[in-house]
């Protein structure tokens, strides 16, 4: 019976991914990346253990990140509840290795941290149900 | 160049001030044993997320905690094959002579070139605050180094080899 669900619930995810993702790529048109990171962290991480659906997304808010400017805008912008979610994304963009990846997370990294502290960090080192 | 090397050394300062909060806990699977966590990774629900935070494709730093322990692994940079047998050789010296660091592993972790070991009782033991500043002073300072170790070995291969020829002129 879970197993049915799970299946039901991957499609739904991907097709909300990808509305997602037309949505960010417009607002990135518009010159939007604060935005466009709000509606790629809405919704995430998906309710699912399905690595495909978790990948999707974090191609989606990968997308969104590499595509911000001006980090201290972003702040003002974001809600709180929000910065968890950011700095799960951005440990998982640390482990990629690659490069401008990797400078743009650790710039984002310090930032984050200064403005919600090292709660944040420990809430996402300890959070094994809903990973990234 | 010289900035990112400074926000890679602050994500791992920051990491490391919230990964280490370390408590006493004996084994769970054995009685009177006090077994660090991490190393052995029986139980699940000892162990937090591993971390993974890359520089560049070269340079890498995994931290795995648990309840009593946590493990940091670095990969230092090796420009090219001579860097590459300094480190090892270099890094092989300090882990041999791990007692006298404490906080050092014998081994490094599979993939990586050194790993430090830090349990509940070093953190009892010593100041959060100056292992936190031990490990990323360390890190700063295997670069230069491996730099130095480098540079001497070039000019003494140049002297050496200049003196030897001299005698062909």
């Amino acid at each position: 019976m879970a197993e049915f669900v799970e299946a039901d619930n991957a499609e739904a995810i991907f097709t909300r991914i990808e509305h997602k993702s037309s949505k960010i790529e417009s607002l990135l048109k518009q010159y939007k990346p604060v935005e466009a990171l709000k509606t790629a962290l809405e919704g995430s991480p998906p309710v699912t253990k399905d690595e495909r659906c978790k990948s999707a997304n974090w191609i989606v808010v990968h997308r969104a990140i590499m595509a911000i400017k001006d980090i201290d805008s972003l702040f003002s912008a974001l809600d709180l509840e929000y910065y968890d979610v950011l700095m799960k994304y951005l440990y998982r963009g640390l482990s990629t290795g690659d490069r401008p990846t990797c400078d743009q997370c650790l710039k984002i990294h310090e930032k984050l941290t200064e403005r919600a502290g090292l709660g944040c960090i420990l809430r996402c080192l300890a959070d094994k149900v809903n990973t990234v | 160049m010289a900035n990112s090397l400074r926000l890679y050394l602050t994500c791992i300062r920051n990491t490391l001030e919230a990964a280490l909060c370390l408590q006493n806990f004996p084994c769970q699977e054995v009685e009177r044993h006090n077994k660090p966590e991490v190393e052995l990774k029986t139980s699940p629900e000892l162990l937090l997320n591993p971390v993974l935070i890359c520089r560049n494709e070269a340079e890498k730093c995994l931290i795995e905690t648990s309840i009593n322990s946590l493990r940091i692994s670095l990969k230092v940079k090796q420009a090219d094959e001579l860097e590459n047998i300094l480190t090892k050789k270099f890094l092989r010296f300090l882990s041999m002579r791990a007692e006298a660091f404490q906080v050092l592993r014998r081994k490094p972790v599979q993939g990586y070139d050194i790993s430090f070991l830090i349990t509940n009782y070093h953190c009892e033991d010593m100041q959060k605050q100056k292992l936190i500043e031990f490990i990323v002073q360390f890190m700063e300072d295997i670069d230069k180094e491996i730099s130095e170790l480098k540079l001497s070995v070039n000019t003494r291969g140049r002297l050496v080899a200049t003196e030897f020829l001299k005698q062909f002129i």
